[in-house]
């Protein structure tokens, strides 16, 4: 049932260190959020998941051990990431794109699955040979979304969804998110700096500061709690959305 | 802000051992000497390059057209004016600052491989410019750098220029021409330190770290981009003059890419953005192909010396990609950031 | 006006081979963002092996089969042991530029001591014979070095297109980084991206040395012509290779013979072609607009 469980004692970049000690795990099938401010780790924290950097510590995925790995082998394993910014291929079409993220698959469903993703987000559907960099910030993030379930993987690590969108859109986002952990039983692991959406979205949280897990709970217990409340959801009374 | 490297102190004492050896060594080294001021032209030429390059960020790999200006310039200066060196310098000097300032104006517009291209566009045409003007360039044939002399008859005929030591300093002109190029170019070392201190220098090193930062702190960056290479090209036409100076003839050919080329290595290898490292680069270059390629290598395995070099270059860029100069300086400042972690000073 | 299109003809077959050399920059520049300097002499050792092949007896298009197998192992070793080493183009591009002198220099002596200077005869690849239209003499290498072009340059847009792997390779080239999140083993198609360029190199020198000779110089000689190439059609465009090859061809052959002032100037029509481009429409005539975030 435990799809991840990693524990970070140092990571960072060359001579600065961004985490210490911070450990998550995440069920089959959970969406899981983790918040906090600019430059508490989020980012790092998924990079190191990913494969993309190195880290002291340990880490299962999949009933295996994972130390030192690239983000392709991650792939493989089942472990997609959207990085912040959406990681958008630019002069790729929209099709071209979702072909990519099914890269290491060797199945035949490749195309009937483009298709279903087409169904889901009709608006990349009518832009599938269009240049994908020349889509709106909403439209680059399903993009990436879609490009990331084309993998079929276990766990999705989605890096501050919300970053430059309208929140209306940012709203859509985190449904049609919703819908995709309900409907296809992938986990989700999310960055986010708007905590209110985040927690209405996730079951279970993590709050990430200068690099340390200092609060984890559910989404209930981290609402409810008034220290979150003041620094990451506007005050004691929670806004009204 | 950087590190400064040690104490001033230390310094000094750096700079006076570095003239102690300029000093001595065409004394002690006699035989040497001619080899190593055919280095110092080169030297010359890299700091001009580092520090459009290294300094400033902008890419050039044509650097050679501006070597060779310099050269053909002061070379026909004094040809047609007999004995006038120092004007020679000078007329080197400003053409080849006017033409570095011409090229960077286009060059304002682009950058990264585009303006590497066009470098090596002009660097490329300069040899080809040379010989179309065969009238006042000789051509390909060459330009021969003469004076005029009287001779025993009362005439003046045309003689090959050469040195001549004055002769109350009783040394050869093989190392008075040593001095006078080694003045030149601790001259230039020494102007090109005090720009880069100044707040000048600051503000062209900026612009080569964040230019729309530097633009919206109100640094004239198009104005600054086209005077720096406008400097860096005097100052490859000073190395240029004094090449032309060594054997007092010219041809086109050895101005082209290969040159420019290997002005880059010089500059990279010796640590690109460093002060003295296009010096270290020319001293390490010219010495790895005057004196180990010649000496150690035997004749028909000639080849082996490029080969090694490009290994060595292919190499330094995996393990010191500062370069020399650069990677000392990085050593140096590491270890005083260990030793002020580990002991901090009392506040 | 026979001898214009004498000329031309000339101009075509010559840019031909300059397009060929810049397809391979292309695929380098695209996949990796820097200028390989290396790349012609990359290309002179696959053409090496391909004149040695046969020289021993093996049939040209044999011969150039195996030199394109050893062109593409040379620029994957290259890839992996050189360049990638060296670090990212973006953050450090000098210092890659010193490492593809570095190999030039490596590669090109090398070459001269194997195979030693003196130049050596490079039978073309489609005969001595050629027709005469209309005053105008037309040989079948000609022919046949243009043909090869447009096949060469049909086969890799159809693997671009068309194949799995081209997908790869366009994925990382714009950009790698998203690419490797979305499980593209980023590296590999790298050292495959330079032996491809490395394995075509065979095709240009094949077709370059029987006019230029067979000797480490060869793509010395075309160096600045095939940046001009690749300038003149923009750096990350196959097309524009193509078309800026036969454009830097036709005016190095046909203007210095009614530009008096060319004469002494053999590179100057490419070079002033080279300043007029990065001056009036710097992503030249295929490439992509390189925009600027501020």
């Amino acid at each position: 049932m435990t799809l991840l469980s990693a524990t970070f004692h140092r990571c960072g970049y060359g001579p600065v260190n961004v985490l210490s000690d911070v450990s998550v795990s995440i069920d089959e099938g959970e969406a899981v959020v983790v918040l906090g401010a600019n430059g508490a780790g989020k980012t790092t924290l998924l990079r190191a998941l990913s494969g993309m950097i190195p880290f002291v510590g340990s880490m299962t995925f999949g009933g295996a051990t994972r130390s030192k790995t690239t983000p392709d082998a991650m792939v493989r394993a089942g472990m997609a990431h959207v990085p912040q910014g959406r990681g958008t291929i630019t002069n790729l079409s929209v099709e071209d794109n979702l072909r990519v993220g099914a890269y290491t698959r060797r199945d035949r469903e490749v195309a009937a699955d483009i298709d279903r993703w087409y169904e889901m987000f009709p608006r990349l559907g009518e832009r599938r040979t269009q240049q994908a960099g020349s889509m709106s910030g909403g439209e680059q993030q399903m993009l990436a979304i879609a490009r990331a379930f084309m993998s079929r993987p276990s766990l999705v690590l989605l890096d501050e969804p919300s970053l430059g969108l309208a929140p209306l859109v940012t709203r859509e986002v985190f449904d049609r998110v919703a819908e995709l952990v309900s409907g296809t039983g992938t986990a989700v692991l999310v960055v986010e700096q708007n905590a209110n959406l985040a927690l209405k979205f996730a079951t279970r949280g993590y709050v990430l500061e200068s690099g340390e897990v200092v609060t984890q709970g559910t989404a209930a217990e981290l609402q409810a709690d008034t220290s979150i409340r003041e620094a990451y959801l506007g005050g004691p009374t929670e806004a009204t959305s | 802000m950087k590190f400064s490297m040690s104490s001033p102190s230390t310094r000094r004492v750096g700079w006076g051992l570095a003239l102690l050896v300029l000093v001595l060594f065409p004394l002690l080294v006699e035989s040497g000497t001619e080899e190593v001021t055919r280095w110092i032209p080169l030297a010359v030429a890299g700091i001009g390059l580092n520090l459009l390059t290294g300094f400033n960020g902008q890419v050039s790999i044509g650097h050679g057209a501006f070597f060779g200006l310099g050269a053909y310039a002061c070379g026909i200066w004094v040809n047609d004016h007999d004995g006038q060196f120092l004007m020679g310098f000078i007329v080197a000097i400003v053409l080849s600052f006017l033409a570095g300032a011409i090229v960077g104006l286009p060059a304002l517009r682009i950058r990264g491989l585009a303006l590497a291209l066009m470098t090596i566009a002009v660097g490329t045409l300069f040899p080809d410019i040379i010989r179309q003007f065969e009238g006042l360039t000789g051509g390909s044939s060459g330009l021969a750098i003469q004076t005029l002399t009287v001779n025993g008859r009362g005439k003046l005929q045309d003689r090959t220029t050469e040195w001549l030591a004055p002769g109350w300093s009783g040394i050869s002109s093989n190392q008075w021409r040593f001095y006078i190029f080694a003045t030149i170019a601790v001259i230039c070392v020494a102007m090109v330190a005090a720009l880069i201190r100044s707040r000048t220098g600051r503000a062209l090193i900026a612009i080569r770290d964040n230019e729309v930062a530097a633009e919206t702190n109100g640094i004239a960056v198009d104005r600054l981009k086209v005077i720096t290479f406008g400097l860096s090209a005097a100052l490859a036409g000073i190395g240029g003059a004094m090449f032309a100076l060594i054997d007092f003839n010219l041809t086109p050919d050895p101005f082209n890419l290969t040159f420019s080329l290997n002005l880059l290595v010089i500059v990279v290898i010796g640590g690109s953005g460093t002060i003295l490292g296009p010096v270290v680069g020319a001293l390490s270059v010219g010495l790895f192909n005057d004196v180990i390629v010649k000496k150690v290598l035997p004749a028909d395995l000639g080849l082996l010396g490029p080969v090694i070099l490009g290994v060595t270059l292919v190499l330094s860029m995996q393990f010191a990609p500062a370069g020399t100069v650069g990677s000392i300086k990085h050593t140096i400042e590491e270890r005083q950031l260990k030793r002020r972690i580990a002991s901090p000073p009392a506040s | 006006m026979s001898a214009f299109f004498q000329y031309c003809v000339i101009g075509l077959s010559n840019g031909a081979v300059y397009a060929m050399v810049a397809m391979s920059l292309v695929i380098i520049y695209r996949a990796t963002g820097l200028l390989n300097f290396a790349q012609g002499e990359t290309s002179l050792i696959a053409t090496f092996v391909v004149w040695e092949a046969h020289d021993r007896g093996l049939p040209l298009p044999l011969a150039l089969i195996i030199g394109m197998i050893a062109g593409f192992l040379l620029g994957a070793v290259l890839q992996r042991v050189a360049v990638q080493p060296a670090g990212d183009p973006a953050t450090a591009p000098l210092q890659l530029v010193i490492v593809t002198i570095g190999l030039l220099l490596v590669l090109n002596n090398t070459a001269g001591l194997i195979w030693g200077n003196e130049s050596k005869v490079f039978d073309p690849m489609f005969g001595p014979s050629s027709v005469n239209v209309g005053g105008v003499t037309i040989a079948a290498q000609q022919i046949g070095t243009v043909a090869v072009l447009l096949v060469e340059a049909l086969a890799l847009v159809a693997v671009f297109r068309f194949t799995k792997i081209g997908l790869a390779m366009r994925s990382v080239a714009s950009n790698a980084e998203a690419s490797g999140l979305s499980g593209i083993p980023v590296a590999r198609i790298l050292v495959i991206s330079w032996g491809i360029a490395g394995g075509i190199g065979a095709i240009a020198g094949t077709f370059a040395a029987p006019n230029l000779g067979m000797d480490a110089t060869l793509f010395l000689k075309i160096l600045v012509l095939s940046f001009a190439a690749m300038t003149i059609g923009g750096f990350d465009s196959l097309l524009g290779a193509i078309v800026g090859g036969l454009v830097v061809g036709l005016i190095t052959d046909v203007l210095p013979r009614y530009v008096d002032w060319l004469k002494e100037m053999p590179l100057a029509p490419a070079v002033l072609l080279i300043l007029a481009v990065l001056l009036v429409r710097p992503q030249g005539l295929f490439g992509s607009k390189q925009v600027r975030r501020v």
